[in-house]
């Protein structure tokens, strides 16, 4: 039991990656369609005045 | 009358007793309800107990802000949520044959997976990034991070169905995107 529990965890935790991986690509997907954004990229830091 | 019963399984569920709004959200859905019937299932479960809680239209409107995390749900929701999802989580894992935390995290990654979009809704956000030029990216990154979340997701695929087999049998994968 326990082995089959590491395993069921090993595949959980590769599952929960997958995931937010598709989560993330999808995300960065529908920035573009909302305002042509990209989440995340902050390559400037414009400073008010 | 009105003593608060803790529930049996509360010890064996402090998984649940930590969750986040996210997680709350999660299970929520993993059950297909929306927020209107969540508000029953907690008026429903205070009322076996002996609770007092909001009314419904207080409950639909707190669940939200829950769920997003903008306020806590006080102890006694916590423990409502507790007697909820614990039946559940717990006949799953006995079911299943596998520790409470593995049944709570398989709901989670099984909610999560559930909204994923498919493969062609991908491809249907692809194309319309790609219909419009971008500053922040070359039509070759755009096609890219699709290819990459579309070959990702077979993996959530192929992790589900493994996954299925190794719970021996069971359907996990009955919403595989």
């Amino acid at each position: 039991m326990s082995a089959r529990d590491d395993e069921i965890r090993r595949v959980l935790a590769e599952l929960d990656v997958h995931i937010a991986e598709v989560e993330a690509s999808v995300a960065v997907l529908k920035a573009l369609m909302a305002d042509g954004e990209v989440p995340g990229e902050e390559d400037s830091d414009p400073k008010p005045g | 009358m009105g003593a608060r019963k803790r529930p049996a399984s509360s010890a064996r569920m402090p998984a649940l007793a930590d969750a986040t709004g996210e997680t709350l959200r999660l299970w929520r859905e993993s059950m297909g309800w929306d927020v209107p019937r969540m508000a029953r299932e907690l008026r429903k479960v205070a009322r076996d107990s002996g609770e007092d809680v909001a009314a419904h239209h207080g409950l639909v409107k707190m669940i939200p802000q829950w769920e997003r995390g903008n306020r806590a749900p006080r102890d006694r929701y916590r423990l409502l949520y507790v007697k909820i999802f614990a039946s559940t989580l717990n006949d799953l894992s006995e079911g299943m044959a596998i520790g409470t935390d593995a049944v709570l995290r398989f709901a989670e990654v099984r909610a999560r997976a559930a909204l994923l979009p498919g493969p062609d809704e991908i491809q249907a956000l692809e194309d319309d990034a790609l219909a419009k030029p971008r500053e922040t990216m070359t039509p070759a990154e755009i096609r890219a991070v699709a290819a990459e979340a579309i070959a990702h997701l077979h993996e959530v695929s192929d992790k589900l169905a493994e996954l299925s087999a190794l719970l021996g049998g069971d359907d996990p994968g009955e919403d595989n995107p």
